[in-house]
C-alpha cells in the first residue's frame, strides 16, 4: 500500500497506540525508513506522548479539601469527613441504606453470574483445566474491578447526597427554649412535622437514587461495562 | 474524595496554567458537583467523567472570562508533583520530571484551548477516547483528530522552545 507525509501525521496517533492494520503499520515503516521527516516526527510525538504519561500528578495544596468542604457544605459536612469511614459505615447501617446496599449486593449477585464462565464460549483448547482455572480467575477480577469502581462511585454519589439530606444543625439555644406556641397546638407538632417531612424527602432521594441505579443495572441495553476504562472491559 | 479533588485541581491547573485560578475553579467545581448531584445518573457513565464534564464546563466559562488576561505562573510557583508511582527517583531523575512538567505547561499554553484540553484529559488524564467524547459532546472522530493535532502541533512547539528530545 502507498503511504506519504501527510498519512504519517493524520494516522500518527493510531500508530503510536497500535491501532494500525499489520499492513498499514508495515507501509507507515517502510516510508519512514526512507523519509527523515516522518521518522523525526514519529519520534519526537513517541517520545513526547511517553513522557507526558509518565508525569506525576500535581500537588493540590494542603488547604484546597478543606477550603473546598467549607465552601460547598460548611459545618456539617466538615464533621461528616471528620467521622470518615465511621460515618460512611453509620451511614450504611441505617435502615434505609441497608436495604439500598442489598439490593445492589443482590444486583452483583446477578452480574457475577452474567460475567461469569460462558460455557457457549469455550473453545476445546478451553476444555483444558489450566484454561478452565485462568479463565475463571480472569472473570473473577474483571467481576471484582468493576464492582470495586462502581461501588467507589456509588460511594462519593451517596456520601454527597447523603450530607445533603442531613438536617442542618439547630441554630444554638433554640430547641431548650421554643417560644410557646401562638394557638392552641401542641408545642411539639410543627417540629415533629417538620422533621418527617425532611425525612420522608431524604427517603424518596435514597430510594430513587437506589432504583434508578438497581433497574438501570437490570435493564439489558444498560451497558455494565461503561463504568470501567476501555482496557479492562471483558471483550 | 481526596482523589477526585486533585483529578480536578489538576485539569484546572494544565489547562489555566495558574495556581491561584485552579485553586478557584476547583472549589466552583464542587459547589457545581453538589447543587447539581440529583442530576447525576449512572447511565452516563463513571462519577469520574461525569465530574469532568462539569469541570470541564467551568473551564469553558472560564476561558471565555478571561481569554484577554495572559497570566501563567513561573515555574517557581508551579505546584510539586505528588510522587505516586515515583517515590524512589533520584533527587536527579527528580529535578528533570520537573522540569519537564513545566514545559509541558508552557507548550500547553501556547495550544489552542480545543486542542488544549483534549491532550490533556487523554494524556495527562489518562481518560479513554469514549470518555473524552463524552465529555466534549462531540463524535469521537472529532476527538480523535483533536488529539492527534494536539501532540502534533505541541511536539512541535516543544522543539521551538528549545526542548531537545534525547
Ligand atoms: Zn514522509
Amino acid at each position: 500500500m502507498n503511504w506519504n507525509c501527510a498519512l504519517t501525521e493524520e494516522r500518527l496517533s493510531d500508530y503510536l497506540e497500535g491501532a494500525l492494520a499489520p499492513a498499514e503499520r508495515e507501509a507507515c515503516a517502510v516510508h519512514a525508513a526512507e523519509c527523515a521527516g516522518c521518522a523525526e516526527i514519529l519520534s519526537r510525538v513517541g517520545e513526547l506522548v511517553g513522557q507526558m504519561h509518565a508525569l506525576e500528578p500535581l500537588l493540590e495544596p494542603a488547604f484546597l479539601s478543606r477550603r473546598i468542604t467549607r465552601g460547598t457544605l460548611g459545618a456539617r459536612a466538615e464533621r461528616h469527613e471528620l467521622a470518615g469511614i465511621g460515618g460512611w459505615l453509620n451511614l450504611i447501617w441505617q435502615p434505609r441504606f441497608a436495604m439500598g446496599i442489598a439490593m445492589v449486593a443482590a444486583t452483583f449477585v446477578i452480574l457475577a453470574h452474567t460475567a461469569g464462565l460462558r460455557l457457549s464460549s469455550l473453545k476445546p483448547s478451553g476444555l483444558n483445566p489450566f484454561n478452565v482455572a485462568r479463565e475463571a480467575n480472569r472473570q473473577a477480577h474483571l467481576t471484582y474491578a468493576r464492582g470495586e469502581k462502581f461501588v467507589n462511585d456509588l460511594r462519593v454519589v451517596y456520601e454527597i447526597r447523603a450530607v445533603l439530606a442531613a438536617p442542618p444543625p439547630a441554630p444554638s439555644g433554640q430547641q431548650n427554649q421554643a417560644a410557646p406556641a401562638p394557638s392552641g397546638a401542641p408545642p411539639s407538632a410543627p417540629d415533629t412535622q417538620e422533621r418527617s417531612s425532611r425525612e420522608l424527602q431524604r427517603d424518596a432521594i435514597t430510594r430513587k437514587a437506589t432504583n434508578n441505579l438497581h433497574w438501570a443495572m437490570l435493564d439489558p441495553a444498560f451497558d455494565k461495562f461503561a463504568l470501567l476504562p476501555a482496557n479492562r472491559r471483558p471483550l | 474524595m481526596r482523589r477526585h479533588t486533585r483529578r480536578v485541581y489538576n485539569l484546572c491547573y494544565r489547562f489555566t496554567g495558574n495556581a491561584a485560578s485552579a485553586e478557584d475553579l476547583s472549589q466552583e467545581v464542587f459547589l457545581r458537583v453538589y447543587r447539581t448531584i440529583g442530576s447525576y445518573e449512572p447511565n452516563y457513565g463513571s462519577f469520574a467523567t461525569w465530574l469532568t464534564s462539569v469541570t470541564r464546563n467551568l473551564l469553558v466559562d472560564h476561558y471565555r472570562r478571561t481569554r484577554c488576561d495572559r497570566l501563567t505562573d513561573s515555574i517557581d510557583d508551579a505546584p510539586q508533583a505528588a510522587e505516586v508511582h515515583s517515590a524512589d527517583r533520584t533527587p536527579h531523575q527528580k529535578a528533570e520530571a520537573m522540569e519537564l512538567s513545566a514545559q509541558v505547561q508552557a507548550g500547553l499554553a501556547k495550544l489552542s484551548p480545543e486542542l488544549r484540553e483534549a491532550v490533556i484529559l487523554r494524556d495527562l488524564q489518562g481518560m479513554e477516547y469514549a470518555e473524552i467524547r463524552k465529555v466534549l459532546q462531540v463524535p469521537e472522530g472529532t476527538v480523535k483528530s483533536r488529539i492527534n493535532r494536539g501532540r502534533i502541533e505541541l511536539a512541535r512547539i516543544l522543539q521551538e522552545m528549545g526542548v531537545r528530545a534525547d
